[in-house]
């Protein structure tokens, strides 16, 4: 199997370049498809591993980690995929909702909300559409079109 | 029986693809402590060997002090603990004994003076001969030497001191300080004993190394941990990966011919143990395989458990569904990803020490990537800085290399157990009144 990045030659099945570490044998975790306008536009997270997460149909969604001790229970929780090593907050981000418009932001998360690798300021929403990657603490998710 | 250990044996896939070609496979053995009570019950066997040269002044020495002054404290009265101190020449301050003699431990210690050179073999034989005199397998044995500086012309006595604390069970643990002392030996010393290393850049953090030191050893679980992978016909292993509390290359010893034989020493009853081990599979038509059986050896001397035994199997299914062979277990891509730029760190750093400017460029470019998508931009960024540095000067700084060496080998750290660069959160709490740990950008 040939390395897209470096023409390496690796072995069939290898998940990462040996020469340059690109990631082999995966599907496309990615699509750079626009978000469709108009009503009904859904968008969903997808984990690096390509597993898929609903954004719930809602005007508001917080996103965090479960914690029954304080009786944290954020609409999109992202427990299984890692979130407490991590450094998921339990409070960590709401994404809203206005049409087929999608804003995220951070709710003082301890250890942050990037959108395309860039650190956003909390409680200042910034818009997301397919194809942005959004990342809490080290948990790295990619939007993409329902 | 409740068995005090668990292991489980996942797989990169369930399914692989029919190729009709050999593939790799990847097999990640986790292992942690099963019941709560099953751990913690070692009493410890405990050697400081910590480095008085001159340039120990001021800060470091003092706050070394408190450390050690935190670690009787906080041992057992039935724990043992010597204390020897190293410039040029050797001392030994506290010969192995109960720690339950804490005033006058610290008494002896408040009057050591930082003076001469740094010669870490003969600290480190002399404090090995003291852990030794209270050697049992019923404790935790573990040394844990401090410097500051370069060791003169003794890295081989170094290792061989360290390999054969190794085969004895006693674990050392190296910590820099500073930027002056060569992270290569540390590391080394500590894979060859089979125990961890730190890199301190503010002495203030010496007290927090100490005590994670400790509370590592009243954690332990169990001990003369040891994986063996039997793989069926055709399966080859290629290299194996130790991974907490660093990932650390030990294919050269664990790799025997097909089989996978890997010493891991103690488990920490807390943060358990891992190995990924990389094979190739033969071409097989569809159908369930099974690539090989791990089992797991282990002791727990305070129940008087001796080479108590787990066995699982590995398998995997081969499937002409390409759906269904695309599917990726989640846990072990983030591992071998990690591992993925453990690799490209070594080999950048071992071009760079040979003159090979553009190829350990090109392999930190390409460890600064994977680092970004692993959401370690920090890293990242030191790799980049170091790019640069490499451009203008044609080698790397002490300060880079560390970071890389340490940062991509504790890339298996939960945010929470990073022992650099955080703090806990409490004092400034987030809305959420969140308790997690928080990094430095």
């Amino acid at each position: 199997m040939k390395c897209k990045e470096c023409d390496m030659e690796n072995i069939d099945g290898a998940l990462f370049c040996e020469e340059c570490g690109a990631k082999l044998d995966m599907m496309e975790p990615l699509q750079d498809t626009a978000v469709e306008t108009g009503s009904g536009s859904q968008l969903v997270l997808t984990s690096r591993d390509g597993s898929k997460l609903d954004i719930p149909a809602k005007d508001e969604v917080v996103i965090g980690r479960d914690d029954p001790v304080s009786e944290v229970f954020p609409d999109l929780d992202l427990t299984d995929l890692g979130g407490m090593d991590s450094g998921v907050s339990r409070k960590h981000a709401i994404i809203h909702r206005t049409g087929a418009e999608y804003t995220i932001e951070d709710l003082e998360s301890t250890n942050g909300t990037y959108v395309n690798k860039k650190r956003i300021q909390p409680h200042v929403p910034q818009a997301i559409k397919a194809g942005d990657e959004l990342r809490f603490g080290k948990l790295a998710l990619a939007v993409q079109a329902a | 029986m409740a068995n005090e250990l668990n292991i489980r044996c996942i797989m990169n896939k369930d399914a692989l693809p029919v190729t009709g070609a050999e593939q790799a496979v990847y097999a990640l053995v986790d292992i942690k402590a099963g019941g709560k009570k099953a751990f913690g019950a070692m009493p410890a066997n405990f050697g400081l060997v910590l480095d008085r040269s001159g340039s120990m002044d001021g800060e470091k020495m003092n706050n070394l002090k408190e450390a050690v002054g935190y670690v009787v404290d906080h041992l057992g009265d039935g724990d043992l603990v010597s204390v020897t101190i190293f410039d040029d020449q050797v001392e030994t301050l506290i010969p192995n004994q109960p720690a339950k003699n804490r005033e006058a431990i610290k008494a002896a210690l408040a009057k050591v003076i930082p003076r001469g050179g740094t010669q870490i073999s003969d600290g480190l034989r002399a404090g090995l001969a003291e852990v030794k005199k209270g050697h049992s397998p019923e404790r935790v044995n573990r040394v844990l030497l401090l410097t500051d500086g370069q060791t003169w012309d003794d890295e081989d006595a170094c290792l061989r001191l360290a390999e054969e604390a190794g085969k004895q069970g006693v674990a050392i643990t190296s910590i820099g300080i500073g930027e002056e002392w060569n992270e290569k030996l540390l590391l080394q010393i500590a894979e060859k004993s089979l125990g961890n290393s730190h890199w301190i850049q503010n002495p203030i953090a010496i007290l927090d190394a100490f005590r994670q030191e400790v509370e590592g050893m009243q954690s332990v679980a169990a001990s003369n941990l040891k994986v063996t992978a039997r793989m069926s016909q055709g399966v080859k292993p290629v290299r194996v990966f130790s991974t907490i509390p660093m990932i650390s290359d030990v294919s050269r010893k664990a790799v025997r011919g097909v089989n996978v034989i890997a010493d891991l020493g103690t488990l920490d009853g807390k943060k358990g143990q891992a190995v990924l081990i990389e094979a190739t599979a033969p071409a097989q038509k569809a159908g369930k395989f099974r690539l090989g059986q791990v089992e797991i050896t282990y002791d727990v001397p305070s129940q008087n458990i001796r080479g108590q035994s787990i066995k699982t199997d590995m398998f995997v299914t081969f499937t002409a569904d390409a759906a269904v062979a695309a599917k990726v277990n989640a846990e072990v891509m983030n591992l071998v990803e990690k591992v993925s730029a453990f690799k490209l760190q070594t080999r950048a750093l071992s071009e760079a020490e040979a003159g090979n400017i553009a190829a350990a460029t090109q392999k930190l470019q390409a460890a600064a990537t994977v680092l970004l998508n692993l959401g370690e931009d920090d890293l990242a960024k030191a790799a980049e800085r170091e790019i640069l540095t490499l451009k203008k000067t044609g080698t790397l700084s002490a300060a880079g290399t560390k970071k890389l060496e340490y940062g991509t080998r504790k890339l298996t750290q939960a945010l929470t157990d990073q022992e650099t660069g955080i703090r806990h959160a409490e004092a400034d709490a987030g809305v959420d009144g969140s308790d997690e740990i928080r990094y430095y950008a």
